[in-house]
């Protein structure tokens, strides 16, 4: 499922100077400038990365976990069904599979094979089956793991709806090296993408069962590899206080049961090490001057200026990195009201909301949700957009916002009504920054604000994602795609079924029976090039209610030392892939 | 004094039951992260939301909550289980504190050294330049941010990203038993970082103490009794002028073992005070509740030991 | 007065200036006394009259940097404040002592009366051990009559109460049996039975010892009985000097009739008032004209306001000395016409 743009924040952000990095290559996905898109071919062998993060990694558990640090972890601990591969973030390859995925013509049935020689690493050393995948997402269901996504993506599995942690019937396993899932819908294509969360990741049945049983799982801390790496544990397969000591460090090691034959990963590093804690100021610079080193966080704006002017190699920007937007509550009065919301577009200088961020270098102007790496990106208009007039101009355009105004019923081009509106957006440089420029456009068409900064995770869990709080604007938005099928973006920020009155996901709260009709077909739509197709309409559709005003596509920075050759995961905000990176 | 001291460790108690409540009320009422929304993402369903709660014990009634924290620890001596790690919070602590007892201590040794001797110099010799170097630096020792202070120091002197490559850089930190040397070294900035503040403080609280005290008549009786100035000025003045820093000192020190959390954040030390931040940002309560209850824990003592010293020390107070 | 070879301590001319904001302030103009071994010198004046920083600055307590001092102030010979801060700090505490006014605020209130006084006698016989200097103080508490001397001994100050603290310090001050004492004021601060075994002590204990006292006081009932010689000091210079008894037999100065007549007395008929002497003590930065009681004497003549008279000794007593401009013949009518109930006019 979506998550928000929420990388790992610095521990103390200083006041940011207002960067104003000069032009340099923009194109969509190109890095422009930085060290550039690898795909790891040629690396040396040997060494050990380490990695510098300010905050701890969530969960070990795959059944658990996705931000983005955990993905960039478990991608080279486990192997799940499909993966990207570091330099594409469209198409999936096969990973534990053997084979793309088979998708019957009704779509209502996924056949995958998965390869044979992949062996779990201690304490468990045996071969994968297809039920260890079975088991995996069967887990999901269990409320002691209690999966997030599971039930979005695995939800049309026969079964999967009164499912609670026992067998799942539409889950088959013919033989040792095929699985077969059973839909209700005809959703397969949808699910195929979505094996690429760590849900799909094989788990041993006989070991994790006495773990599962516990509430709550205490499986994550007593993960079993299935990938070139492993986290050093006991006997019993315990990670804590021998590889993994929270809050402080984790290390990863080679795990002896893995055969390079099965994997088309070079894994060219001995071990990685990270160091969890510190300042992200600190941690930034010594990587920057140090060996070996990499940043698990989002440098601080004066960083990447330091990288950008100094250490132009040390620093990748990632595109596709996830899309900005601000939210308007089209629920309550003023923004029920369409051209109220296109005049505020259309006022909304997009330029000056990134230039503050650094300018050209932090990523594209956005003009519709959908953006880089997710399919159906340029079927909605890529990066010229939609074509709406409201979102026509980066710069913005005070004429055709007074037009809308005056077509809203204010004469004089700016509100007269009572409403006092309430922005809630995010403390701390640059995003305070951007919420400041959108709550001033705001005032400049005569609307009364209050602007409200709050840290990201009450932004979320008190405000913009809980409608009770009647929120008007949300500047500080985004959505950083589960995987590359254009539903994970659009249908839960969108649709008008995933309204609910806590951890709302769908900020505007827009409900367009249209819109919400046009969905439900396109979920049900079979094969990539139609769905991509579908919701790039879609998108089209969405952005021209104008409930939401999207400004950026995003670029991830990532830094790292002089002699590491970073491969960036293009499908996770950049990180290096640490089965690909290697040392020079 | 026995009876004195039990009745307040007993008072202390209550004082730590009081500070568990108002900890557990804050974490629920004051608008912050919710730990299962947390671990759920921005978008889980409502019913998986529901199961996480579940799962966290979330959905049970608040006194419920409590009571069952309570009773935890005062009859089996649990502090709980992280959230986030499924660590237990007691070992997490304890995985902690040597980092800031070890921090905590070197700082206030520095800090004692320094301060002492600046206070009494600068009291004996006012208005001369070291007066007025005391009153200066102190000046900055005061209004400087430790943070800011930190990242001077290691964009100074850390060995890894400094002009002057002379002390190890942060996150060099390694607890006294795997190797002492570096342990020492790694140590050394954030001692002096930490210690800079309250350096200042007390030489300039013993200077003003100071002058106060070398005017009163026991002083002069002091000098007339043919004693040398320098007996005068430490047997008779530091004497009588270092009681209240005593106290103070005491205080800052039980606040200190709380965990210092810039210091900590800045050196990348795995100390108190940055676990209590991580808990914080991941709102793991168990854990939250855990280090605030130990930095409540040393404030109390630290309290009843500066009383007790205190009366030691004066023994005007004793009689009453 | 003469300068003999049996004199204990002689002040010549002695000045003490303070520099403030304000201007400079003369708080000592030019006195001059001695006192022999075994006898008692009571000082008589009001607060601001100089007697106490006279004696602080015989002591050497008073130097610093914005005091001016000029004089001699010799003891058996040598020049206090000539001396060297090295030498000043071999004879406090040893040949010259003081008894302070308040002995609360005068004894270190965090250190045991036997500590402070230990200390007193170590710091002068260097090489003292501990238990020496112990049975000393011991000694020397015993010697002020402090009862129980034992466990008085380990007792702070304010464990004791006002009389045996005032022992204490005196105990302090002789521990080296110094040839001089000054105390100043050392009864103010206690009640008046107290008062009487405080002075019956010091009495005892020159007389033991034969050391030259002076004592600072405001109150002349205090000098009657313990003074050999008086000298009434006002604005910081001597106006009268005279033995005791003749002093108050045959009293020369205004200022120092007014004293006396201020004196609640026993003998006094019921009823009869208290007479003050109107104004107030003038300033020392900037003295009055002429002869520095003239605002307030009712004797004043207009030459008194020009004139600064110095102090003279009688033709007939030339132990007793008086600083004023109306002649002896109108002192002494005026002097009986006063003691006759008449009054001033």
């Amino acid at each position: 499922m979506p998550r928000p743009v929420k990388r790992a924040l610095p521990l103390f952000a200083l006041c940011a100077a207002v960067l104003a990095l000069g032009a340099c290559g923009s194109s969509n996905n190109d890095s422009g400038a930085g060290a550039t898109v690898d795909n790891g071919a040629g690396g040396q062998r040997g060494g050990t990365l380490t990695l510098l993060t300010s905050q701890d990694i969530q969960s070990l558990d795959p059944g658990i976990t996705y931000g983005s640090l955990d993905l960039n972890l478990l991608s080279s601990a486990v192997r799940t069904l499909y993966a990207y591969a570091p330099d594409n973030p469209t198409d999936i390859q096969p990973d534990l599979a053997a084979s793309p995925p088979q998708v019957s013509p009704d779509g209502k049935t996924l056949t995958v094979r998965i390869r044979s020689g992949v062996r779990f690493g201690p304490p468990v050393n045996r071969e994968v089956t297809s039920r260890d995948v079975k088991y995996a997402i069967e887990r999901g269901f269990n409320p002691n793991v209690a999966n997030p996504y599971a039930s979005t993506y695995y939800g049309d599995v026969v079964g999967a709806a009164r499912a609670t942690g026992g067998p799942i019937a539409g889950i088959k396993t013919p033989d040792d090296q095929t699985i077969v899932f059973e839909l209700t819908r005809p959703t397969a294509s949808l699910l195929a993408q979505a094996t690429v969360l760590p849900l799909s990741a094989p788990v041993p049945p006989e070991y994790a069962k006495p773990f599962d049983a516990k509430s709550p799982s205490t499986y994550g801390n007593h993960l079993v590899s299935s990938g070139p790496y492993m986290i050093p544990a006991d006997r019993d397969g315990d990670v804590l206080g021998n590889g993994y000591v929270p809050g402080r460090s984790l290390r990863l090691v080679r795990n002896p049961n893995w055969s390079a034959a099965t994997d088309d990963r070079p894994a060219y590093l001995n071990e990685v090490d990270f160091r969890i804690g510190g300042s992200t100021t600190v941690s930034g610079r010594q990587v920057l001057a140090g060996d070996g080193l990499v940043l698990g966080d989002s440098p601080t704006p004066p960083l990447v200026k330091k990288a950008y002017q100094t250490a132009r190699d040390q620093i990748f920007f990632s595109p596709g990195a996830g899309s900005r937007y601000a939210a308007l509550n089209t629920a309550i009065p003023p923004f029920d009201d369409a051209n109220l919301r296109k005049a505020v577009a259309a006022a909304l200088d997009r330029e000056q909301m990134r230039r503050i961020r650094g300018g050209k270098i932090v990523g594209d102007i956005a003009s519709h949700f959908l953006y880089p790496g997710v399919l159906g990106f340029e079927e909605a208009g890529g990066l010229e957009g939609t074509g709406v007039d409201f979102l026509a101009n980066p710069e913005g355009d005070r004429a055709l916002a007074e037009r809308y105004m005056r077509a809203a019923g204010y004469a004089d081009g700016r509100y007269t009504g009572d409403e006092t509106l309430q922005v809630v957006g995010l403390a701390g440089a640059p995003d305070s920054n951007d919420a400041q420029i959108l709550d001033q456009t705001l005032q400049d068409l005569g609307f009364k604000t209050q602007l409200k900064l709050v840290d990201v995770s009450v932004m979320y869990g008190r405000f913009c994602g809980v409608p009770r709080a009647r929120v008007h604007v949300c500047p500080n938005l985004g959505w950083i795609r589960d995987f590359a099928d254009p539903q994970t973006v659009l249908n839960p920020a969108f649709n008008g079924e995933f309204i609910f009155p806590e951890n709302n996901p769908n900020w505007p709260q827009l409900n367009d029976p249209a819109i919400n009709r046009a969905m439900a077909r396109a979920e049900l739509t079979v094969g990539d090039q139609a769905r991509a197709d579908a919701w790039g309409a879609i998108d089209r559709q969405v952005t021209a209610t104008g409930a939401a005003i999207p400004w950026l596509y995003d670029r991830q920075p990532n830094v790292f030392s002089a002699d590491v050759r970073c491969v960036p995961e293009l499908w996770n905000q950049g990180h290096c892939d640490l089965a690909y990176t290697s040392l020079k | 004094m026995a009876a004195y001291v039990l009745r307040r460790v007993l008072w202390g108690l209550v004082l730590l039951v009081l500070v568990s409540l108002l900890t557990f009320v804050v974490f629920y009422v004051l608008p912050s992260a919710d730990p299962a929304q947390l671990r759920a993402g921005r978008n889980a369903s409502p019913a998986t939301l529901a199961q996480i709660r579940e799962n966290l014990g979330l959905d049970r009634p608040m006194t419920a909550q409590y009571w069952t924290f309570l009773s935890q620890l005062a009859f089996h001596a649990n502090l709980g289980y992280s959230y986030f790690s499924q660590a237990s919070v007691g070992s997490l602590l304890v995985d902690r504190l040597p980092a800031t007892i070890s921090l905590t201590l070197g700082a206030i040794v520095i800090w004692v050294l320094v301060a002492v001797p600046l206070g009494v110099v600068a009291a004996t010799r006012r208005g001369t330049w070291v007066d007025k170097l005391t009153t200066g630096g102190a000046l900055l020792g005061i209004s400087a941010p430790v943070y800011w202070l930190g990242l001077v120091a290691l964009y100074l002197f850390a060995d890894d990203i400094g002009i002057w490559p002379l002390f190890p850089g942060a996150g060099s930190y390694v607890p006294f038993t795997d190797d002492p040397w570096q342990w020492f070294t790694s140590l050394i900035l954030p001692w002096i970082v930490l210690a800079s503040t309250f350096t200042a403080v007390y030489a300039r609280l013993l200077r003003g103490n100071m002058i106060e005290v070398l005017s009163e008549d026991y002083v002069r009786t002091a000098r007339a009794k043919g004693l040398s100035e320098r007996r005068v000025v430490w047997r008779h003045g530091l004497r009588a002028a270092v009681t209240p820093l005593v106290t103070l000192a005491g205080l800052d020190i039980g606040l200190l073992l709380g965990g210092a959390v810039l210091t900590e954040a800045v050196f990348g030390i795995p100390g108190i005070g940055q676990l209590n931040y991580q808990a914080i940002v991941h709102a793991d309560y168990p854990l939250i509740q855990g280090t605030v209850l130990l930095a409540a824990c040393f404030v109390i003592v630290a309290n009843i030991f500066v009383d007790v010293a205190y009366a030691y020390l004066d023994p005007r107070v004793r009689t009453s | 007065m003469s300068a003999g070879a049996d004199v204990a301590l002689c002040v010549e001319d002695l000045r003490v200036g303070f520099d403030t904001r304000d201007g400079l302030v003369q708080a000592v103009d030019g006195i001059s006394y001695a006192v022999a071994p075994g006898r008692t010198l009571g000082i008589v004046g009001e607060s601001g009259s100089g007697k106490t920083v006279a004696a602080m600055t015989a002591m050497g307590l008073t130097r610093g940097l914005r005091t001016r001092v000029s004089g001699r102030v010799l003891l058996d010979g040598e020049d206090l404040l000539a001396a060297s801060p090295a030498r000043l700090q071999e004879l406090r505490g040893d040949a010259i002592a003081m008894v302070f006014q308040d002995p609360l605020s005068a004894l270190h209130p965090l250190l045991r009366v036997g500590d402070q006084i230990e200390e007193a006698v170590r710091a002068h016989r260097g090489g003292a051990s501990r238990a020496v200097a112990r049975a000393r103080a011991l000694e020397l508490l015993e010697l002020v009559a402090i009862p129980n001397a034992a466990q008085r001994i380990g007792a702070y100050p304010h464990e004791l109460s006002g009389g045996m603290r005032q022992r204490a310090m005196i105990a302090m001050a002789l521990a080296n049996e110094p040839r001089v004492l000054i105390a100043d004021e050392p009864t103010t601060a206690l009640d008046v039975t107290v008062q009487a075994q405080i002075l019956a002590l010091l009495r005892r204990l020159r007389d033991e010892l034969g050391m030259a006292m002076v004592l600072i006081t405001h109150d002349l009932g205090v000098v009657a009985e313990t003074a050999d010689e008086i000298a009434v000091m006002y604005a910081g210079r001597i106006v009268e000097q005279a033995p005791a008894a003749e002093l108050f037999a045959h009293p020369q100065h205004p200022y120092t009739w007014g004293l006396l007549r201020s004196v609640p007395r026993l003998d006094a008929p019921v009823g009869a008032e208290l007479v003050p002497i109107p104004g107030r003590p003038p300033s020392l930065i900037d003295p009055p004209s002429g002869c520095r009681f003239h605002p307030r004497c009712p004797y004043v003549r207009e030459r008194h306001r020009t004139v600064d008279p110095a102090l003279e000794p009688l033709a007939a007593r030339p132990e007793h000395g008086v600083a004023c401009l109306l002649p002896e013949a109108e002192r002494q009518a005026i002097w009986s016409g006063l003691t006759k109930g008449a009054s001033a006019r």
